[in-house]
């Protein structure tokens, strides 16, 4: 399933300065794996040593929150997942 | 009852059948807490202050560095060194002398924060660090105040309005911490979230249009986009998880 994914600002440099990514997969867990593997070095921006979600990187599906299901959420054909970071600044 | 010197001062937005002279007294009726006198703090404040909030409280810690120029508006260059709500209440008062403007110079922590939102309605959060965020939104929750969140870094800026006991709150949509760093930033990007922030008061306030509840703008100032992502009300929040949702 080919699904784009919006990347954070911050990270686009990991990404070869593109804003967007192609990826394949059928959970955001599954898409993120498959960003990892184009892009490695995205790797440890968006996970802990032990694989999981970083707690200051937040996933939305089709703007929609993916938050607590997080890397079990199903995806399907065509959605759009948006990768942010938070942010605090004033 | 407006006086005829408001009634000329606010004329343009008393025109606005939303507002009217029965919005712009509930504006003069509100009292507004505005943590933080930086990037996000300076633009709502002028705003706010010029639309006749009755009452403003700013409270900020900090001093006007050099640093700070750049995007800290209420502040010049001959007020560096000097405390930033001195600086900035000085501003403000001759903007507009009909708003009552309070300048506190003390550090937001949980011992003082109670108290220093004591006859407050509304809660702009303008601060620079996600610790103090946290303890404003769980004071607004405890408190019953509408909050008003709005941060930015570089060219990005996000905003959200919180309704207690209604909407998602700030926990809701941020469960981790960042370390307090020097962040990148461009004036023009908090002075486009505190218009937003200050946007929200007065829709509130006066009770008009659709607030940025449960919803988290993101404005993305390179390609100048606007995305709104939808966000809920967590059940198991750490700040409001534990309270009844009304309405």
């Amino acid at each position: 399933m080919s699904i784009t994914v919006n990347i954070h600002q911050a990270l686009r440099h990991l990404i070869n300065n593109q804003a967007t990514a192609e990826v394949n997969g059928t959970t955001v867990g599954e898409c993120l794996a498959d960003l990892v593997k184009q892009f490695p070095g995205i790797e440890t921006k968006l996970f802990d040593k032990k694989g999981k979600l970083l707690n200051y990187v937040d996933i939305y599906v089709n703007l929609e929150s993916s938050y607590p299901e997080e890397l079990t959420k199903l995806v399907n054909d065509g959605d759009k997942l948006s990768i942010t970071l938070m942010i605090a600044g004033g | 009852m407006l006086t005829a010197d408001e009634r000329e001062r606010y004329d343009r937005q008393i025109m606005l059948t939303e507002i009217g002279e029965e919005g712009q007294e509930k504006l003069k009726r509100a009292s507004v807490f505005i943590a933080g006198a930086g990037g996000l703090g300076s633009p709502a404040a002028i705003y706010l202050t010029a639309a006749g909030i009755g009452r403003i409280r700013l409270v900020d810690h900090d001093r006007v560095d050099r640093s700070n120029l750049n995007r800290q508006v209420l502040h010049w260059d001959n007020d560096i060194g000097r405390s930033k709500v001195e600086s900035a209440t000085e501003k403000l008062k001759k903007l507009n002398p009909e708003v009552e403007i309070e300048a506190i110079e003390e550090t937001i922590t949980e011992a003082n924060l109670s108290e220093l939102l004591t006859g407050f309605d509304l809660i702009v959060d303008a601060m620079d660090n996600l610790t103090t965020r946290y303890l404003l939104n769980k004071a607004a929750l405890d408190n019953n105040i509408p909050f008003f969140h709005g941060a930015i870094y570089g060219f990005e800026g996000r905003a959200m309005t919180i309704i207690p006991h209604k909407t998602a709150c700030l926990r809701c949509v941020y469960r981790g911490v960042i370390p307090e760093e020097k962040f990148p930033v461009i004036g023009v990007t908090p002075a486009v979230i505190g218009c937003i922030q200050a946007t929200e008061v007065i829709k509130y306030i006066v009770g008009i249009g659709e607030l940025l509840t449960n919803k988290l703008l993101n404005y993305d100032a390179l390609n100048m986009e606007f995305t709104e992502f939808n966000v809920k009300k967590d059940p198991h929040c750490e700040h409001c998880g534990h309270m009844k949702t009304t309405g």
